[in-house]
């Protein structure tokens, strides 16, 4: 045989030799256990620690709020817990809102993190590692925060299932946060605890000086100072400037319906808004007396009927100014008309006018409840 | 006398009735050994696979030999609490209910580290709009750029109300994820071994095997999987195996906040996922691909795929 020939047959022996022994040393022992894998990677992608734990690991020490949640709507969506015969788990738990606690919770040593996440072996500028990982991320949310979280699910888009609460913000809040009549924990209104706390978004007030020309469009019904010429039109002085910014805006969108009214909001600015809610704003009002028997009545009602709880400067719970609402994007009662006060009732009652609290308020409402609140509000001064 | 015709002149029937008087001619026995042939392969068949479902054993999953199979009976590997061949995990999807919040993306992104922003994911939602007059469906998903757009952060993931001023016919979200197929295209094409299905029926990806050559990503019908740049492995959902093998939901399940999301036992007959294919009529995605998927959709179009 000639040399090179053996050479090159050595070659090769010596290159399989190599590969066979390499091979041997590389692959893992259980590779070909199972199949064409190694055999021990199901035990160790099964040995990685938990991270979304359930409430259950919040209830240790949040005992308040985590009973909070299980007494409310958010444990559950439908009575029974069951929907067309399938029992399912149902309704938000704490790490839904709150994200997972492990790795993101102040005490680490019961949140731990698997060895896994702490290692990253490239790091690539745009992707970041993710927020679990950041040490001190509140779990905590702002009243900001919280309004996105809600509005995630409950804002109203095509898609969503009918079962579905859903809301418009602009026309169920406008600026006033979640927060202020809704605890998260149990979202169910409970009227005795509103004002929960008044966080509104940031609103850019107005300036009154500038808004004093704007209101010389306004002053033929609603007077030079805000006390309306004719009992069926509201008095604008001493109102919230929120509230009076957001309803000029509602005419001009004609979602609150006014001929009058979107007439002349549609030549408006939206500074023009916001000056002449600020002129206003600033006024000092009327009250009007009336019948005292009315008004006593008109009193004990405004309690009983819950109307306190959010026109009243302290709901509920506290002796706080009557008729001057906890919230600016809620209108304030004291001192207006008791004909418009009583006609805006009983259009709530009726159905022409419609709020998703105070329409099923009125409805509890019957005609001399109407006019006995009307005259209470009316005799109440507003500063 | 009877005239026989001579060889030249015999027609071809008078041939084959020569044949067919003849006990067992070689054309014959040759038809007869055929069919016995066929019929002793049917019952074998038969018999096996009956014997297999009378057992409740599936039998060697994919890519798996005889011998194999039997080791992964007698030895599986020590999970501490759990027998992979005692459970054929299953998903069901209730797109009838799904709200689009995307929290379920969120906790999985918690759970398994996957990258923060909204083009890498393990799960995702899509959105299937039908325009009034239109049969044609408008699909996004929370990687849609006017989506991160309206959010102002890729790590919010969050829908875009966009058709809240325009009539819309018809429109639902549907949750997507890996369909843990029983014949998954991804196992079939990785040159490594890094990924694989388990008896359990969930594919996994062995991530210190995986060299990140991104194959497996291009060979999914689903869509299912994507690639990690921190980690330079391939990524995909595996039902959160590490906690379904000690008893818990995948975080998806736990934290869909409207039971969207259905996850159990196939051998376990009243476990939510047998209770949700009971009562319901239940499709799988792209059927026509063969690839036989374990997520049972309820509530979806043609149009999902």
């Amino acid at each position: 045989m000639h040399k090179h020939i053996v050479r090159l047959l050595g070659l090769i022996a010596i290159f399989a030799l190599i590969s066979i022994a390499a091979r041997a040393f590389f692959t893992d022992d259980s590779f070909y256990q199972y199949g064409h894998y190694r055999g021990n990677s199901p035990a160790e992608i099964a040995s990685k620690v938990p991270k979304v734990k359930g409430s259950a690991s919040c209830q240790s020490c949040h005992k308040g709020i985590y009973a909070e949640w299980v007494g409310g709507i958010h444990r559950k969506g439908t009575k029974d817990g069951s929907i067309r015969g399938l029992v399912v788990k149902y309704g938000p738990n704490c790490e839904v809102c709150h994200t997972a606690a492990a790795g993101n919770h102040p005490s680490k040593e019961t949140m731990p993190l698997s060895i896994e996440d702490k290692v990253s072996t490239i790091t690539h500028l745009k992707q970041h590692t993710h927020a679990t990982n950041v040490p001190g991320k509140s779990l905590l949310l702002s009243p900001e925060d919280a309004r996105s979280v809600c509005l995630n699910c409950h804002e109203k888009m095509p898609g969503r299932p009918l079962e579905q609460k859903q809301i418009e913000i602009e026309r169920h809040a406008g600026v006033e946060m979640c927060v202020t009549c809704h605890n998260p924990h149990s979202p169910k209104i409970d009227f005795a605890s509103v004002p929960r706390l008044v966080a509104m978004q940031k609103v850019i007030p107005g300036n009154a000086k500038a808004g004093k020309e704007v209101a010389k469009n306004c002053a033929a019904c609603h007077g030079v100072a805000g006390v309306s010429l004719s009992p069926a039109m509201p008095n604008l002085a001493g109102q919230h400037a929120v509230y009076m910014d957001g309803a000029l805006r509602a005419f001009k969108s004609k979602s609150r319906d006014n001929v009058m009214m979107s007439t002349l909001a549609s030549g408006m600015s939206d500074a023009d808004m916001q000056n002449v809610a600020a002129y206003y704003a600033q006024a000092s009002c009327k009250v009007t007396g009336g019948d005292k028997s009315k008004i006593v009545a008109g009193k004990s009602k405004a309690e009983e009927a819950g109307c306190a709880a959010c026109h009243h400067s302290r709901g509920l719970h506290g002796s706080g100014l009557a008729g001057v609402s906890a919230s600016q994007v809620w209108p304030n009662l004291a001192g207006q008309n008791a004909d418009y006060l009583a006609s805006t009732l009983k259009g709530f009652k009726d159905g022409s006018r419609y709020h998703s609290v105070m329409t099923s308020v009125a409805k509890t409402l019957g005609a001399s409840d109407i006019d006995n609140l009307a005259a209470y509000y009316a005799s109440v001064n507003c500063k | 006398m009877m005239i026989l015709p001579s060889e030249e002149e015999m027609t071809d029937q008078d041939k084959q009735k020569i044949e067919e008087d003849a006990f067992m001619s070689r054309r014959g026995f040759l038809g007869l050994l055929g069919k016995c042939t066929v019929c002793a392969g049917a019952l074998v068949t038969a018999t096996s696979s009956a014997n297999r479902v009378l057992s409740g054993d599936k039998g060697a999953t994919f890519q798996q030999s005889e011998a194999q199979h039997i080791e992964s009976l007698k030895n599986p590997p020590k999970i501490p609490d759990y027998d992979w061949t005692k459970h054929q995990w299953a998903f069901g999807v209730d797109t009838d209910r799904c709200i689009g919040c995307l929290r379920c993306m969120e906790a999985c992104k918690a759970e398994n580290t996957v990258q923060e922003d909204s083009s890498h994911h393990r799960t995702w939602v899509e959105r299937y709009v039908y325009l009034e007059g239109s049969d044609k469906a408008l699909v996004d998903s929370q990687a849609d750029p006017k989506n991160i757009q309206n959010v102002r952060s890729e790590t919010k993931f969050r829908f875009d109300n966009r058709y809240k001023d325009v009539k819309v016919d018809k429109a639902y979200f549907v949750p997507k994820l890996c369909n843990q197929c029983e014949n998954p295209s991804c196992v079939q094409v990785c040159p490594t071994g890094a990924t694989f299905k388990a008896p359990d029926g969930v594919v996994l990806i062995d991530a210190t095997y995986c060299i990140g050559c991104q194959y497996c990503v291009q060979a999914c019908p689903y869509g299912a999987r994507s690639f990690n740049e921190q980690r330079g492995t391939a990524e995909k959902c595996n039902w959160c195996y590490h906690r379904i093998t000690k008893g818990l939901n995948p975080a998806c399940v736990d934290a869909c906040p409207t039971g969207t999301r259905v996850f159990g036992d196939r051998n376990d007959k009243d476990s939510p996922i047998n209770m949700f294919i009971k009562n319901h009529r239940v499709q799988v995605l792209k059927p026509e691909m063969g690839n036989a998927p374990n997520v049972y959709y309820l509530g979806i179009d043609r149009e999902v795929s």
